[in-house]
């Protein structure tokens, strides 16, 4: 097979399993009525696609998988705050991976989601001109800490056992 | 040894927010309220002497309904996917106030009270 057209074909599937998990993601109800706060479960995806492709393809999914979230999940009003969330986390974790090997990537998503609640505080703050906002950050620091711990060891098992299966 | 520090610095990043987190759940207020949409005030309640009411909030062709009862205030309805500000229910605390971030509308209290001055009361 074409390689090109390979690729194109795994970031294509890669993009449909995240977007089906952000939309499984949706259908569970959020224990904390708390603007921001999610388990970001699709990000197992962006994961992954940090490590195992190239920056810009990981990009092209996570893109991809923002936009058509929003129209699944039909709530464009959110998605400034989103996309400027996981544009900060993209950036930063495509550094990141420098320096973090695969047997650490959750330390990498962890920083990612820090970094993700960051753009998304700071679009919110931007955007509404209400700086009381700010009184919801520390939550999101700690419940970003707790999900990209948990993302980030799902992305390393899947990395590690897709190796071993070679 | 990299990962060492890294690790202190996301343990130091979790702490900070927990802390925060603990004293953004801590800080009781009664009083007055401010409703603020799209960055501009458009209603300030004084709970204390207002009646039951509720009224609706128009931004951007969105619209969030707001009730007042008890001498409380919270958003019973709203017409975005999520009901984030729904779910929060009555406004307790002068540091977290209720939010609505697609309809850009923010409920807040006015002035908070120290913690001696609420356990007092």
């Amino acid at each position: 097979m074409n390689p090109k057209v390979k690729r194109l074909t795994e970031l294509s599937v890669l993009t449909a399993v995240a977007l089906i998990i952000f939309v499984v993601e949706l259908q569970i109800p959020n224990p904390f009525p708390i603007p921001g706060i999610k388990l970001g479960l699709a990000n197992i995806i962006t994961v992954y696609a940090i490590y195992r492709y190239k920056p810009y393809e990981a990009a092209a999914i996570t893109v991809v998988r923002l936009i058509l979230g929003a129209v699944f999940a039909g709530n464009f009003a959110a998605l400034i705050y989103s996309a400027s969330g996981a544009a900060l986390c993209l950036i930063g974790m495509l550094i990141l991976r420098r320096f973090i090997d695969e047997k650490h990537i959750w330390i990498s998503s962890v920083f990612g989601a820090i970094l993700h609640n960051t753009g998304q505080m700071a679009a919110a703050l931007i955007i509404t001109q209400t700086p009381q906002l700010l009184a919801y950050y520390p939550f999101l620091l700690v419940s970003g800490c707790l999900a990209g711990a948990f993302t980030g060891l799902c992305a390393q098992i899947v990395i590690s056992r897709l190796k071993k299966n070679k | 040894m990299k990962y060492k520090v890294m690790i202190i610095i996301i343990a130091v990043i979790f702490a900070a927010g927990a802390v925060g987190t603990f004293f953004a759940l801590n800080s009781p207020a009664r009083g007055t309220v401010r409703v603020i949409s799209g960055g501009k005030v458009i209603e300030t309640i004084d709970l204390i002497s207002s009646d039951d009411r509720s009224f609706d909030v128009e931004y951007d062709g969105h619209k969030n309904t707001v009730e007042i009862r008890d001498h409380r205030v919270r958003v019973i309805s709203a017409d975005c996917p999520d009901q984030t500000c729904v779910r929060m229910g009555w406004l307790s605390s002068s540091s977290m106030p209720i939010v609505c971030l697609p309809h850009q509308l923010v409920i807040e209290y006015t002035e908070s009270l120290d913690g001696i001055d609420a356990v007092t009361r």
